[in-house]
């Protein structure tokens, strides 16, 4: 058990930057998440903790101790590979016994080796495997053992790299329910790296979301979610993404879709006059089947015309034309409208994200919410 | 081979019996020679320049390359050089492996300035003409002490196997995913106990496809042989041509029998190590 410190990390592969001074202090028995969509320089960084990559600047500390300079094997670091990485010469078991032979994470007996294999299979549901050759697994099992060979040691940190990108979407949801479930990953300091949204706020402690070798933001699965720093944030957490709209401040009110929809403004806001805003709505937050008629309080009303309308078995996503702008809208199948109808759009202000305004490709950073606040720490 | 990997689509079709056709035209090419020497090998001297097919097929001429009326002929003794042929053969692809393949580890995993310059420099040495560097080599042999032995030998034939050692292995190393000997760190071993336990084991196949190779180029190797060695230290290949005779009765059937027999240890090792190489092929891609 460690915390886990970076600091500055830095690392080129010539004349391209792929972590570019990256900070994180993870706390010890924390369950620490990275997430940022490919070629941010997740694994980079984990391999640079786990010292199998030289890295340009910035150092790194694991339970106390500088790891300049220390070899991989004398660094206490346990890692599950995104490629799995089982020794296909060997056996399940001696995949398993392999960390435990090496004598540098501890000393143990042909018994004690036994019994501690047999603790992690059990616990993943792979004891009946262990005769088995990788090539004779399929890709969850293959998982299995490359978590089984992790968790199979004592170490300071835990690096976890994509471990369930490769399995199909319901051994995902099934993989991701069990790790949480997991009593050993509990109590050692994890760092666990994906480009899933969804495996991040499951299972993380913290969430780190990383763009193309920086931090953009670090908080709780709450606080990434309800208060995303930018749009960039914005848009890597949902699926579908976030409804992002153009408007503008004028008169105390930002107007979008043309002029047709105009949201409050808070003070807190601190907004000026004329100012080009962009306004963020999550598709699950909206709701339709609202009446029609005045405005309450606290909520925000919008007519649009249904385009497009896609069933997803449970729920439907309907793309809503509002004034020419299109809205993409997430209901259950009871509340979803045939393409061709007018529909009320309904939303809280607290759901209505304000973001400064800017170029479509340009990330900007987010200001506030039009209603009170949510998330925010006591 | 198609037929298996389109099953159900098994078919005569014109130009598939003209492949097989052409395939078949150009294997009578390519063996012919190999058909010609085995009949020159079982003919007496007296048929041998005058029949093609029709003779009286004989083992006498195996046995007189190999007895002393042989060396009596050559005033070489062919057992001997078999013996010097395979020890130096021997000796230059071992050595070639205990230095090429931590060479080709490093060559493979390892990228520095200029890396690729100097495993150019390794490979240009097979571009070289033979005959260009021989010169130089027989002065210094003579000088060194090195003339006419098997040390010498097998010191100059690791100049040919080594190459193909280092470039060989070095893709194979090049393939083996790097993730596999960096969990192996990870779970505490020093990096040459995971080149030992981890990355040599998953080539060894191509520790087979390497040594085999070298050992041929290292058996037919014929201007080192013949320029660096006088009687003591002669190979195959140099006492093969001594048969033809240096003035007197060119002995082709002797010569041809002498071939048959130089060819076979590359054979016997090839057929052995075959199904080795096969496997090493399709490792993993099969279920045990």
């Amino acid at each position: 058990m460690g915390t886990l410190k970076v600091q500055g990390l830095r690392k080129k592969y010539g004349k391209t930057t792929a972590v570019d001074g990256v900070d994180l202090a993870v706390e010890n028995g924390e369950f620490f998440v990275v997430l940022g969509p490919s070629g941010a320089g997740k694994t980079t960084t984990l391999k640079c903790i786990a010292g199998l990559l030289e890295f340009d600047d910035g150092w790194i500390e694991i339970a106390g101790r500088n790891m300049s300079g220390v070899e991989p094997y004398h660094r206490n670091v346990a890692m599950a590979f995104e490629s799995y990485a089982l020794y296909p010469q060997k056996t399940v078991f001696e995949n398993l016994a392999s960390p435990l032979r090496s004598g540098r994470t501890g000393r143990y007996g042909a018994e004690e080796r036994r019994r501690r294999i047999q603790t992690v299979t059990d616990t993943l549901g792979i004891s009946h495997l262990w005769e088995r050759f990788p090539r004779e697994l399929s890709n969850g099992q293959r998982q299995r053992v490359a978590l089984g060979r992790v968790l199979v040691r004592p170490a300071d940190v835990y690096l976890l790299d994509e471990p369930l990108s490769h399995l199909d979407a319901k051994l995902r949801a099934a993989m991701r329910a069990e790790l949480k479930q997991l009593g050993e990953l509990a109590d050692i300091t994890t760092l666990y790296v994906t480009h899933d949204y969804q495996e991040a706020l499951a299972l993380g402690d913290r969430v780190a979301v990383l763009r193309d070798g920086r931090i953009v933001q670090v908080d709780t699965p709450e606080q990434v979610w309800h208060q995303p720093v930018d749009t960039f944030v914005a848009r890597a957490l949902g699926q579908p993404e976030m409804n992002l709209l153009d408007g503008r401040v004028d008169g105390g009110r930002i107007r979008v879709a043309g002029g047709t929809v105009s949201i409050p403004v808070p003070p807190a806001l601190g907004v000026q006059q004329r100012q080009a805003v962009r306004v963020g709505l999550r598709p699950r937050d909206i709701s339709t089947g609202a009446d029609p008629g005045a405005e309450p309080p606290g909520r925000l009303r919008m007519r649009g015309t249904v385009r497009l309308a896609e069933r997803l078995g449970r729920s439907v996503e309907m793309s809503v034309d509002v004034a020419g702008t299109p809205v993409i809208v997430v209901v259950s199948s009871d509340n979803a409208r045939p393409e061709g109808d007018e529909v009320d759009l309904d939303i809280a202000l607290e759901h209505v994200h304000v973001f400064a305004g800017g170029e479509p490709d340009v990330d900007t950073p987010r200001l506030g919410a039009a209603g009170i606040e949510l998330g925010k720490q006591a | 081979m198609s037929t298996e990997l389109l099953p159900g689509r098994r078919r005569f079709t014109l130009t598939s019996v003209l492949a097989d056709l052409a395939l078949l035209a150009w294997f009578t090419f390519a063996l012919f020679p190999i058909l010609w020497m085995v009949l020159l090998a079982l003919k007496t001297s007296a048929e041998q320049t005058s029949t093609y097919f029709a003779f009286s097929p004989t083992l006498e001429n195996f046995g007189t390359v190999l007895s002393a009326r042989g060396t009596e002929l050559t005033s070489v003794d062919f057992t001997s050089t078999l013996i010097t042929s395979v020890v130096s053969c021997v000796g230059a692809v071992l050595v070639s492996l205990i230095i090429g393949v931590p060479a080709a580890y490093a060559a493979g995993r390892w990228k520095y300035r200029g890396s690729n310059d100097v495993m150019f420099t390794i490979l240009s040495f097979r571009f070289a003409p033979e005959l260009m560097v021989v010169v130089p080599l027989f002065v210094i042999y003579h000088q060194i002490g090195l003339f006419d032995t098997r040390v010498g030998l097998i010191w100059v034939l690791q100049l040919v196997t080594m190459p193909l050692v280092v470039w060989i292995l070095r893709s194979y190393f090049q393939d083996l995913p790097e993730d596999l000997e960096q969990a192996a760190l990870l779970d505490g071993y020093t990096r040459r106990r995971t080149f030992l336990t981890v990355a040599l084991p998953l080539v060894r196949p191509g520790i087979a496809a390497a040594a085999l190779l070298a050992f041929i180029f290292a058996w037919n190797n014929y201007v080192f042989a013949l320029i660096l060695t006088g009687n003591e230290a002669n190979t195959v290949t140099v006492a093969i041509t001594k048969f033809l005779g240096g003035g007197g009765q060119a002995y082709y059937n002797l010569t041809a029998a002498a071939a048959v027999i130089a060819a076979l240890p590359p054979l016997i090792l090839a057929l052995t190590i075959q199904r080795y190489l096969v496997r090493g092929l399709s490792f993993g891609a099969v279920k045990a």
